[in-house]
C-alpha cells in the first residue's frame, strides 16, 4: 500500500517538474528580455549571471519614447521617430491584411464547400497547394511587378503579398468551418425565400465567429513577424515595419543589447495580449488547420 | 456517380454556379497574380540570363543549373540547410511529443500551460532571434554565465565559431518556435484517442510503455506525419533567424539566404530564380505527405 503511494507520489513530482520545465523553457528567454531591458547599460557588459538586475532601469526605453535621452553621459536623438513609425507601420499593415484575408476567405471557403462550380476542387487543391512554395520563388517577379506598378514601399503593395501569403491557410480553415455546420439550417432559410449571400452573412457567418477569430488571429501573428517579405519590399520607413527596425539597432562599432530588447519587449506585447485573451481560439484554430 | 448526378441537375436557384465564381474571384484574381502568374515567370525565366542591370535576355537554358551545381557557395547552403533539418526537425518531434504527453496528462491549470507553451510561436521570429543572441553573446551572455556559475564550463565559450555548433545553436532558436506547433498538432491527434483502449490494454496488462507503443503512436500516426512535415518545410524556408544570428556567414547560411543574396544583392535574378526553383522541388518533395493528404480529401467527398 504504501509503495504504491510512493510511487504515486514520484509520479506526482516527475509531473511537476516537466511542467516546471516547460515553463522555464518557453518563457526563460521572455523574462531574460524582459531583464535584459531593464538593467543598466554598465551592468550588461558583466560576466555575473543576475537573475534579477541590482538597480532598474527605464533608459532603455526612454531611449525608445523619448525625444532625447542620455546615453553614456553624452545627451543623443532618441529613436523616437523610427520607432513609432516602424511600429506603425506594423500595426497598418497586419492589420488591414487580416481584414481583407479574412473578408476573402469567408466568402471563398464558403463557395468552395457549398456551391458548385467548374474547376472547384482543382481551384482549392492549387490554392491550399502554394502553401509549400518558399516565399522566395515568387518574390523576384513579384519584386519586378511591384516596381512596374510603383508599389515598392508602399502599404498596398505590402498588404497584398501578405493577403496572397495567408489566404490559404485561412480558407482551408474557413472550409473545416463550414463543413461543420449542418446544411439543414440554410436549407431552411433557403425555404423561407433568403438569398444565399443574404444567409451566408446572417446565419452562417455568426455561427463561425470562432473560426473568424482564429483565421484573424493566424493572420495577424504572421503578418506580424513577417521579416523577408518587408526586408525586399519595405526599404524606407515609409512602410518598414518594426521586425526590421529592430535588427538595425546595431551600429557598425556597439551593439545596444539594451535597447534592442526594449524594442523587443514592446514588439511582443500585441501577440502577448491575443494569447493570454484568444488563446482557446488560437488553438482550436490550429489545431482544424492542421488538416484533422 | 452521385456528384456527376448532382453537377446536370438543375439547382434550385439556379445560380449558384455564378455566384459560387463571384465569391471565389478574389481569390482567383490575387493568389493568380501574385503567386501562380509569378511562380510560372520564376520558372521561365530561370532559363534565361535576367540582369535588371543590363539589356535584354539571352536565352541560357540549363546554364542556371549547372553553374548552381559548381558553385562552392551554393553546395555549402544546401549541405547547411540539410543539417538544419535534421536538427530543427528530430528537437521538434521528440520535444513536441514530449509537451503533447504531458500536457495531455495535466489537468490543474491547463489552459494557462497551453498558453505558455504556444507563446513562442506567436512571437516574430526576428525578435526570437534577437533575444536568443543576446543569451548566446560570447562576452555577456546568461548561457556562458550560467554554465560557468553551474561549473559546467570553464571559461566563455563563443558559440558561432564551430560550424556544427553554430548551426546547432540556430537550430535551437528555430525549434524554440516551432516546437509549439508540432506539440499542437500530436495534442489533438492524442485526445482524439478513445479512452476505453487504454483501458482495454491495461486489461490485457500492457505497461505503460507497451501501452505507448501499441497504443499511442499507431493512433498518432497521421498527425506525426503532418507534424514531420510542417517542420520540414519550415526548416527549408528557415531564414530570419540565421540572417539576424549571424548575417551572411558562409558557416551558417540557408538556401533561402542563399537565394536573397543572389538576386537582392548580387543582382542575379535569373541565378536566384534557378535556385528557388530547386528549393521549391526539395521542399514539396519531403512535404508530399502534406499535400498528398490535402489533394485525398477534397477528392473523396
Amino acid at each position: 500500500m504504501s509503495a504504491r503511494l510512493m510511487k504515486k507520489a514520484l509520479m506526482r513530482a516527475g509531473l511537476a517538474f516537466a511542467v516546471l520545465l516547460l515553463l522555464f523553457w518557453s518563457l526563460g528567454p521572455i523574462y531574460w528580455s524582459l531583464v535584459t531591458s531593464l538593467t543598466p547599460p554598465n551592468d550588461l557588459v558583466s560576466s555575473e549571471l543576475r537573475l534579477w538586475p541590482d538597480t532598474l532601469t527605464w533608459e532603455h526605453y526612454a531611449k525608445l519614447f523619448g525625444a532625447t535621452s542620455i546615453s553614456q553621459g553624452n545627451e543623443v536623438q532618441s529613436v523616437w521617430p523610427q520607432f513609432s513609425r516602424a511600429f506603425l507601420n506594423s500595426i497598418v499593415t497586419a492589420l488591414a491584411a487580416t481584414l481583407v484575408t479574412v473578408a476573402i476567405a469567408a466568402f471563398g471557403a464558403y463557395a468552395f464547400v457549398r456551391f458548385r462550380f467548374p474547376g472547384r476542387d482543382t481551384l482549392f487543391f492549387v490554392v491550399v497547394a502554394t502553401m509549400a512554395i518558399p516565399a522566395y520563388t515568387v518574390m523576384i517577379p513579384l519584386y519586378r511587378l511591384m516596381i512596374a506598378m510603383k508599389l515598392i514601399d508602399t502599404y498596398t503593395g505590402v498588404i497584398f503579398i501578405y493577403v496572397s501569403a495567408f489566404l490559404p491557410l485561412a480558407l482551408w480553415l474557413m472550409r473545416s468551418v463550414y463543413q461543420a455546420i449542418p446544411i439543414s439550417l440554410e436549407e431552411a432559410a433557403y425555404l423561407d425565400g433568403a438569398g444565399r449571400t443574404h444567409t451566408l452573412i446572417k446565419i452562417v457567418l455568426p455561427l463561425s465567429t470562432p473560426g473568424l477569430i482564429a483565421a484573424a488571429l493566424l493572420t495577424f501573428l504572421n503578418a506580424w513577424g513577417q521579416f523577408m517579405v518587408p526586408l525586399v519590399f519595405s526599404p524606407t520607413l515609409a512602410t518598414k515595419p518594426l521586425t526590421v527596425l529592430i535588427p538595425e539597432f546595431v551600429t557598425r562599432n556597439y551593439v545596444d543589447y539594451g535597447l534592442m530588447n526594449a524594442a523587443g519587449i514592446i514588439a511582443i506585447v500585441p501577440p502577448i495580449l491575443l494569447v493570454i485573451f484568444l488563446n482557446r481560439f488560437l488553438v482550436s484554430g490550429l489545431m482544424a488547420g492542421s488538416g484533422k | 456517380m452521385f456528384a456527376l448526378f448532382n453537377r446536370l441537375r438543375p439547382h434550385g436557384k439556379g445560380r449558384t454556379g455564378l455566384l459560387g465564381l463571384a465569391y471565389v474571384t478574389p481569390v482567383i484574381v490575387i493568389m493568380g497574380a501574385l503567386v501562380i502568374i509569378p511562380l510560372i515567370a520564376t520558372a521561365w525565366d530561370s532559363f534565361y540570363s535576367v540582369n535588371p542591370m543590363k539589356a535584354g535576355k539571352p536565352f541560357v537554358g540549363l546554364g542556371n543549373y549547372t553553374s548552381l551545381l559548381a558553385d562552392p557557395n551554393v553546395r555549402q547552403s544546401w549541405s547547411n540547410t540539410f543539417l538544419y533539418v535534421i536538427f530543427t526537425v528530430s528537437m521538434e518531434t521528440i520535444f513536441g511529443l514530449a509537451a503533447a504527453l504531458l500536457l495531455n496528462r495535466v489537468k490543474f491549470g491547463r489552459s494557462f500551460l497551453l498558453a505558455a507553451l504556444i507563446l513562442p510561436w506567436c512571437l516574430p521570429p526576428v525578435v526570437n532571434a534577437v533575444v536568443w543572441g543576446w543569451i548566446f553573446n560570447p562576452s555577456y551572455g546568461v548561457l556562458n554565465n550560467g554554465l560557468i556559475a553551474l561549473g559546467v564550463l570553464e571559461d566563455n565559450k563563443v558559440w558561432f565559431n564551430d560550424r556544427v555548433t553554430a548551426l546547432f545553436m540556430i537550430s535551437v532558436v528555430h525549434a524554440w518556435r516551432m516546437m509549439p506547433l508540432t506539440a499542437i498538432i500530436l495534442l489533438a491527434a492524442l485526445q482524439s484517442i478513445p479512452r476505453d483502449l487504454y483501458e482495454a490494454a491495461r486489461l490485457d496488462g500492457a505497461g505503460p510503455i507497451k501501452m505507448f507503443r501499441k497504443v499511442t503512436l499507431p493512433l498518432i500516426g497521421s498527425g506525426l506525419a503532418i507534424a514531420l512535415s510542417q517542420s520540414t518545410v519550415f526548416a527549408f524556408n528557415l531564414f530570419d533567424e540565421a540572417w539576424i544570428l549571424n548575417g551572411s556567414g558562409y558557416d551558417t547560411r540557408t538556401v533561402m539566404i542563399q537565394v536573397f543574396m543572389s538576386a537582392f544583392q548580387n543582382l542575379k535574378f535569373s541565378y536566384g530564380m534557378a535556385l528557388s526553383i530547386l528549393a521549391m522541388l526539395a521542399s514539396i518533395v519531403v512535404s508530399a505527405v502534406y499535400v498528398l493528404r490535402v489533394y485525398r480529401e477534397t477528392r473523396f467527398e
